[in-house]
């Protein structure tokens, strides 16, 4: 169920800031209570695709006295991009939650 | 158990073969995102906190076989978009060709010039039905190739008949559309390469 709403999450993760892949993962596993416990490598595929449809950018940064590391950032493209997958979502989930028994009427 | 990081790094880089650049960013970034891993383990930097890293960030495989999925999209993208350009550039160079060989039109040549035109018709019809039905296919691009290919083989042929008087226009024709079918046939290995992999990726897990 996950695997379709990845890209998205993604996004959302970085609407904070940029962020490197461990961050993301992080975000990700602490912003749902560990329930998308994933394997951290299925977010670095989202990470180039989202990429190579122009909704992130990326450049490699080695923070002082650190480890270098490949930032992502979402650019205006993907902020838009999150801004209308968070519509579309809020819309569909109203609308299971309304047919599984536990929402409002729908259409509202 | 030391060095479980490296083999991993390697093991992704072998899998992501079909994309040697992609391979080589991902275990840039793979490698760091492990260490950083390992770092924040409570049991801190030892063997024990490399396997755990290993653990969670999933098998080698699975992860290339992702990224050969996606690599799949890319390059039927990139296939039909020089396909399109050297459909466009043929069909120019033909019309070219044809103008300027009006008016010298022998027997010998009018096979060559059947093969010109009706070869890159079958291509075009080709094209326009994959396009539309069968676009991550490999069969309909080959096709066009071989289509594109025998059209451009026939022209050449048929203009080589008088290449002393050709005009410049037209031989510049004649080099952009070589060149355009030797660039699609590339992308059309490119994509077999990909399908291959990908096939081979999900079997192998």
């Amino acid at each position: 169920m996950l695997k379709g709403h990845l890209d998205t999450i993604v996004l959302a993760a970085l609407e904070a800031g940029p962020a490197h892949g461990y961050a993301i993962i992080e975000t990700i596993k602490r912003g749902s209570s560990h329930t998308f416990d994933l394997p951290e490598g299925t977010v670095y595929p989202a990470l180039h695709r989202l990429e190579d449809a122009g909704l992130l950018s990326s450049a490699w940064m080695t923070p002082p006295g650190g480890r270098r590391r490949r930032l992502y950032s979402l650019t205006k493209a993907g902020a838009t991009a999150l801004a209308d997958r968070r519509k579309a979502w809020g819309r569909f989930s109203q609308a299971v939650e309304t047919l599984l028994g536990g929402g409002r009427a729908w259409p509202a | 158990m030391a060095g479980m990081i490296d083999e991993y790094v390697a093991a992704l880089r072998r899998d992501l073969d079909f994309d040697p650049p992609l391979a080589r960013r991902l275990a840039d970034e793979v490698e760091a995102h492990l260490w950083e891993a390992v770092e924040a383990d409570p049991a801190g930097s030892s063997p024990e906190a490399e396997q755990r890293a290993v653990a969670r960030f999933g098998l080698a495989r699975e992860i290339a076989a992702q990224f050969a999925a996606d690599a799949i999209d890319r390059q039927a993208r990139r296939t039909w978009m020089m396909l399109a350009a050297t459909i466009a550039v043929t069909f120019v160079a033909m019309r070219l060709r044809v103008l300027w060989l009006d008016d010298l039109e022998t027997a010998m040549s009018a096979l060559a010039a059947l093969i010109d035109r009706y070869a890159f018709v079958a291509a075009v019809a080709t094209g326009i039905v994959g396009w539309f039905a069968f676009r991550r296919s490999l069969a309909p691009l080959a096709i066009c190739l071989g289509g594109l290919a025998a059209s451009i083989a026939a022209g050449i042929a048929r203009a080589g008949l008088f290449a002393d008087g050709a005009p410049l226009h037209v031989l510049l024709a004649a080099a952009g559309e070589v060149a355009l079918i030797g660039l699609l046939s590339w992308h059309v290995l490119g994509l077999h390469r990909r399908l291959h992999r990908t096939a081979a990726l999900r079997s192998a897990r």
